[in-house]
C-alpha cells in the first residue's frame, strides 16, 4: 500500500518532467537593461524589476544594474520594488526601448504598506542562491497563522514542525530539527533549549516582517547546529524619516478560545528612530476530535473533546532604537518573550498517570500542574559602516533563556517519599535551565573584481546551570568560535559561481552532579549508602573545517543551481552527559562522553521554470552522515533511578538520506490560480545497533493541492479565497518508540481582503483549519508517541490596522 | 535548446536519485507482548495479596524476532494516581497519606535467541509494610528496543 503511493508520487514527478520538455519557449525576444538609485543617487541593491505581462523578473546587483536578456518584445511596463522605497513603474510607450534605464526611487513609510516582495523577486533571490532557500512575509504568516510561528510556516514545503499543544513548535526542516537546525533572529543565533521537543521556539510571530528558510547545509554561513538548515527572521525595516505610527493587530482562535493581539508603534526624525511592540496571547485548552485517547495503553478519557491542561498565555515585549546615517547605521533591540503553558496533564511523569478530573476539568482555560514557564530576553546591537566598497557590520548579543518546569514531586530510585523540608529548591521544581549567552560577530562585505566577497569571524560564549528535584542535564559552560570566507563570482550574465570555506573551534565543559538524596549501593555483599555521580566534570574540545561550493545558471525562463557541501555540529551537553528520567518520554536517556562533532555531505540541485501562466521548481537533495547522532532504544531497563523505564543511549551512525520539494503553479484565469506542493524524505541508518531503520519523526510524503481566487472587488484590495487540500501519505518507515502512521486527508479553507482606509490599508483575513473535523494523527507531532490526534476545527480570525500619526 | 538538454540531463540525474529506494521491510516493527491469559498467570487484574506471603509472578511473553528484558515495578497507589491498562477496574479504598510503602523494582535480562519466554519470579511481601491498593508495572522489551507496558491494579492486604 505505501509503496503504491510513493510510486504514485513518484511518477506524478516523472510526468511533471516530461510535460515540462515537451513545452517549447516563446520566440522573439528583445534586451531590456538599466539601474536604479535611491533619491540621494546611491545604487539600490537587491531591488526587484518585473516586465509585465510575461512576469519575468529579476534583481539589481551591487551596482543597481539590472538586464533581461529574453525579454518578449510586446512586452508593455517594467515595475521597480525595493524594501523600504515606493515601487516605480515604467510604460513602454509602444515599442520596447533597448537603452540602459535610469531609475529613481523614494522612500517609503516602513509597514504601511506593507512590504512589497512579490512572488517574482524572491523567485529571483532564490535564483541567486546555490542553496534552496524559501523567503516568505508577514502576509504570509497572517494568512496562515498557526499557533507559533513555525506551524504558520508549514504551508512551505520540506518544512515541518515537531509541536506540543497548540502553542509551541520547533522547526522541521527536510526530517532534521532540535540542535540540527539554527533560527536566527536580527542576525543572532536564538539560544534557548532547542534540544527538547517539549518546548517551543521563544519568537514573537506578531513581531516577524521577513523570514528566509534554507533548506540544506549552512554550517558554513552559521557555524555549528546549522547543519540541517536555518530559519532566518531578518530584522524590521527601519521606519521612515519624519514619521510616526504604528499597527495594531487582533486574533481569535476557536479551537482552544484564543485571544491576542499586538499593538506597534515606530517613529523617526532625521537620523534617530525607535520602535516598541507589545504581543499578548491567551488561550484555553485545545479540542480534539475525540473522547476518548489511549496513552501507550491506558485509557484517558476527555472531556468535552478538550486536551486536559493545554492552557497557556504568553507576553511580548520589544523595543529598538538606533542612528541612521548615509555611512554609518547602528540599531539596539532588546526583547522579553514569556510564556507559561501546561503539559497534557495525563502523559507527564514516570507513567501515564491518572489526575484529578475535577480540578483539572472545572475550567478549561486554567494552568495547573504540570506545567511550564519560559522566559527569553535578548538584548543585542547591530551596527553597520559603508566605505568605499566595503559594507562592515558588527553584532553584539546577550540572551538568557530561563526555563522551568513545575510538577508534583515524585519519589523514584532512593528518593525519600516525602519531600525534605530543607531541600535546595522548590517543592514544585522538577527541572530549572538557566541560559546565559554572549556573542559578537563582525563581517565585511566587498567587490573584488567580479567577486562579492564577504568575510569573517564569530564567537559565543554559553553558561548554563540547572536547578530542581530531578536531574537531566548537567550544567555547563560553552565557548565557539568561527572564521569564515564566502565568494560569489558573476562568470557572466549566465553563470554564477559560490564558494565558501570555514573554520570552527568548540569547547564545552560539563560539571559534575551528585544525586541530593543517597542511594543503596551493595558490592561484594556490603551495602553503603552513597550519594551517587551522575555526571562528571568533563571538557570536551572539537574543531572543524567545512565548505560549500556550487553554481547557478540562469540561461532564461528555466534555471538551474547545484551546490554540495559539507556541514558540522558539536555534540551538546544532553548528548553528551545526559543521565536521567525525560517525563515527557517516560524514558531514562543516557549520554555518551564519547561523541564526535557530526558531519554532514550533501548535494543540492535545484530547477526553476517560469512560464507564462505556470511556474514549476524541483529542488531535490542528497546527504550523507558519516556519524549522525541518535538516540538509540535499548532493551535494558532502568531499576535505579530510572524506576523501571526503558533506557535509551546516544550513539552515532551512519545515515543516508535523499528527497526533494516540487511546487507547482498554475495561473488558469486571471483571477484564479492552482498550485500543488510536495514534498518527499527518505533515510536510513547504515550502521550501528539501529542498521536498517529510518530516523526518527521522518516526515511522510505530502501532497498540498491548493486553489485561490482572487476576485476584484471595488474598494478592496488583493482579495482571496483559497482552498487547500493537504494528503498526507502513510508513514511505515519507523524506528522504536514511534507507531505507524495512516494516511490523512485535511482540508484548509482562507479568505481575507485588504480595505482602503484613509492613507492605509486595514487588512482582515480568515481560515478555517481542518475544515471537517477530521480525525487524524501527525507523524511529527511530539503528542504523536502517545496517540493524540491533531486539533479539531479551528476557526482563525486575524486583523491588522495600521495607523500614521504625522507622516 | 542548450537549456533543453541541460534539463534533460538534469532530471536524469533526479531520477537517479529517486529511484535508489530500497525496500526495507525487513526491519523489525513489532512490539513485544505480555501475555496474562494463562490460567497460572499471577498476578491479575484486582489480585489480592497477603502480607509477610511470598508470591511467584508468572507471564508468557512473545515477541516475533527477539525478546530483550523485563522490568517489575511494584508501587503504591494509595493516592490513586495510577490507573491500569485492564479495561475492568477494581474498587479502590480511599485516599490515604503513605507511612511504610512497598517499593519494589527488578529488571531481568530474558536470555538471548527467545522469541517466546515464560517468566517465573518470587516476589517477597515484606510484613511490616502498609497494606492498601498497589500498582504492578511490567514493562517488556525485545532486542531492537519496543516497549510494552501493563499496568495492574491489585490490593495488599
Amino acid at each position: 500500500m505505501k509503496h503504491n503511493k510513493i510510486n504514485l508520487l513518484r511518477g506524478c514527478f516523472v510526468l511533471l518532467f516530461c510535460f515540462a520538455i515537451v513545452t517549447k519557449t516563446a520566440a522573439q525576444t528583445v534586451r531590456i537593461s538599466g539601474s536604479v538609485y535611491s533619491s540621494g543617487k546611491k545604487p539600490l541593491e537587491g531591488a526587484s524589476v518585473t516586465i509585465y505581462p510575461s512576469l519575468i523578473s529579476t534583481i539589481t546587483d551591487k551596482q543597481g544594474h539590472f538586464s533581461f536578456h529574453n525579454t518578449p518584445a510586446d512586452s508593455q511596463k517594467l515595475a521597480v520594488n525595493h524594501i523600504g522605497y515606493a515601487s516605480h513603474e515604467i510604460v513602454f510607450a509602444g515599442k520596447t526601448s533597448t537603452n540602459p534605464i535610469q531609475i529613481i526611487l523614494q522612500p517609503e513609510v516602513k509597514a504601511l504598506e506593507e512590504v512589497v516582495v512579490t512572488d517574482n523577486s524572491l523567485i529571483r533571490a532564490k535564483k541567486e542562491a546555490s542553496l534552496n532557500t524559501e523567503t516568505v512575509n508577514s502576509s504570509f504568516i497572517q494568512r496562515n497563522l498557526g499557533g507559533s510561528l513555525m506551524q504558520s510556516l508549514q504551508r512551505i514545503p520540506g518544512v515541518k514542525t515537531i509541536s506540543i499543544g497548540s502553542g509551541s513548535s520547533k522547526p522541521l526542516i527536510r526530517g532534521l530539527s532540535f540542535n540540527q537546525v539554527i533560527v536566527v533572529e536580527n542576525g543572532i543565533k536564538h539560544e534557548g533549549q532547542q534540544w527538547g521537543a517539549d518546548h517551543g521556539l521563544e519568537i514573537d510571530q506578531y513581531a516577524v516582517d521577513r523570514v528566509e528558510i534554507i533548506k540544506g547545509p549552512s554550517s558554513f554561513i552559521y557555524g555549528s547546529d546549522a547543519i540541517g538548515g536555518a530559519v532566518n527572521i531578518k530584522p524590521v525595516p527601519f521606519p521612515k524619516k519624519n514619521s510616526l505610527g504604528g499597527t495594531v493587530d487582533f486574533t481569535a482562535k476557536s479551537n482552544n478560545e484564543q485571544f491576542g493581539g499586538s499593538f506597534n508603534l515606530f517613529g523617526r526624525k532625521e537620523n534617530w528612530f525607535f520602535d516598541t511592540r507589545i504581543t499578548s496571547l491567551d488561550y484555553g485548552d485545545y479540542r480534539i476530535p475525540a473522547e476518548i485517547v489511549h496513552v501507550y495503553n491506558y485509557p484517558v478519557p476527555l472531556y468535552k473533546n478538550q486536551l486536559r491542561n493545554t492552557a497557556g498565555s504568553e507576553l511580548d515585549l520589544h523595543a529598538s532604537t538606533g542612528f541612521i546615517g548615509e555611512k554609518f547605521k547602528s540599531a539596539f533591540y532588546v526583547s522579553s518573550v514569556y510564556s507559561k503553558s501546561g503539559f497534557f496533564a495525563n502523559a507527564h511523569g514516570l507513567e501515564p498517570r491518572n489526575v484529578d478530573l475535577e480540578l483539572h476539568d472545572k475550567s478549561s482555560r486554567d494552568i495547573l500542574m504540570p506545567y511550564q514557564e519560559v522566559t527569553h530576553t535578548k538584548i543585542s546591537n547591530t551596527t553597520t559602516f559603508n566605505w568605499n566598497n566595503h559594507h562592515l557590520e558588527t553584532k553584539l548579543g546577550f540572551q538568557n533563556n530561563f526555563r522551568r518546569e513545575w510538577s508534583h514531586y515524585v519519589n523514584h530510585g532512593y528518593m525519600p517519599p516525602i519531600y525534605p523540608a530543607d531541600m535546595y529548591a522548590p517543592q514544585d521544581l522538577e527541572r530549572e535551565y538557566d541560559k546565559e549567552v554572549f556573542s559578537v560577530a563582525v563581517k565585511d562585505e566587498f567587490t573584488l573584481g567580479g567577486h562579492q566577497l564577504t568575510i569573517g569571524i564569530n564567537g559565543e560564549e554559553q553558561q548554563n546551570s540547572i536547578n530542581g528535584w530531578s536531574f537531566l542535564i548537567p550544567a555547563f559552560d560553552q565557548i565557539t568560535a568561527g572564521l569564515f570566507a564566502y565568494d560569489k563570482i558573476q562568470i557572466n550574465d549566465l553563470w554564477m559561481l559560490h564558494g565558501a570555506v570555514r573554520f570552527d573551534y568548540g569547547k564545552i565543559e560539563m560539571k559534575q552532579y551528585n544525586d541530593w538524596f543517597a542511594s543503596e549501593i551493595t558490592e561484594n555483599g556490603q551495602t553503603t549508602s552513597q550519594y551517587l555521580k551522575r555526571s562528571d566534570n568533563l571538557t570536551k574540545t572539537f574543531d572543524s573545517f567545512t565548505w560549500s561550493a556550487g553554481v547557478n545558471y540562469n540561461p532564461g525562463k528555466v534555471s538551474f543551481k547545484a551546490n554540495a557541501g559539507t556541514s558540522f555540529r558539536m555534540p551538546i551537553a544532553k548528548e553528551l552527559a545526559s543521565n536521567g528520567i525525560n517525563y515527557h518520554y517516560f524514558r531514562f536517556e543516557k549520554g555518551n562522553p564519547n561523541l564526535d562533532a557530526e558531519r554532514s555531505y550533501q548535494l543540492d540541485l535545484g530547477m526553476d521554470w517560469q512560464e507564462k501562466n505556470w511556474s514549476l521548481q524541483l529542488s531535490p537533495f542528497f546527504n550523507y552522515f558519516p556519524n549522525y547522532v541518535y538516540l538509540n532504544p535499548t532493551s535494558e531497563l532502568d531499576i535505579y533511578y530510572g524506576a523501571g523505564n526503558q533506557v535509551f543511549e546516544y550513539q552515532q551512525s551512519e545515515v543516508m538520506r535523499y528527497g526533494g520539494e516540487l511546487q507547482f503553479k498554475y495561473q488558469f484565469f486571471k483571477n484564479l490560480s492552482g498550485e500543488i506542493l510536495a514534498e518527499y524524505l527518505y533515510s536510513e541508518q547504515l550502521s550501528g545497533s539501529k542498521k536498517g531503520y529510518t530516523l526518527p519523526f521522518s516526515p511522510p510524503a505530502l501532497v498540498l493541492v491548493g486553489i485561490n481566487y482572487s476576485p476584484e472587488i471595488k474598494n478592496l484590495r488583493e482579495t482571496y479565497f483559497s482552498l487547500d487540500y493537504r494528503y498526507t501519505a502513510r508513514q511505515n518507515q519507523i524506528v522504536p518508540p514511534e507507531k505507524k502512521t495512516s494516511a490523512s486527508q485535511v482540508f484548509n479553507l482562507a479568505l481575507g481582503t485588504k480595505l482602503k482606509a484613509g492613507d492605509q490599508d486595514f487588512s482582515v483575513s480568515l481560515q478555517v483549519q481542518n475544515l471537517f473535523n477530521t480525525r487524524y494523527l501527525n507523524h511529527t507531532s511530539f503528542y504523536r508517541l502517545i496517540e493524540l490526534p491533531e486539533a479539531g476545527r479551528n476557526i482563525i480570525l486575524s486583523l491588522k490596522i495600521p495607523f500614521l500619526i504625522h507622516n | 535548446m542548450k537549456s533543453i538538454k541541460f534539463a534533460l540531463q538534469f532530471f536524469t540525474v533526479i531520477i537517479l536519485f529517486t529511484s535508489c529506494s530500497s525496500d526495507n521491510e525487513t526491519v523489525d516493527t513489532e512490539y513485544p507482548a505480555i501475555d496474562l491469559t494463562a490460567s497460572d498467570s499471577f498476578p491479575i487484574q484486582c489480585s489480592q495479596i497477603n502480607r509477610g506471603e511470598k508470591i511467584s509472578f508468572r507471564a508468557l511473553f512473545n515477541d516475533n524476532a527477539e525478546l530483550g528484558s523485563y522490568s517489575l515495578d511494584i508501587h503504591h497507589n494509595f493516592d490513586h494516581h495510577n490507573h491500569s491498562t485492564e479495561v475492568n477496574d477494581c474498587v479502590n479504598d480511599p485516599i490515604k497519606k503513605p507511612v511504610n510503602p512497598m517499593l519494589y523494582i527488578n529488571s531481568v535480562t530474558i536470555p538471548t535467541g527467545l522469541k517466546s519466554y515464560q517468566a517465573v519470579q518470587e516476589i517477597t511481601i515484606p510484613q511490616d509494610i502498609d497494606p492498601g491498593d498497589y500498582h504492578f508495572l511490567i514493562r517488556l522489551t525485545d532486542k531492537e528496543g519496543w516497549q510494552t507496558i501493563k499496568g495492574i491494579s491489585i490490593k495488599i492486604l
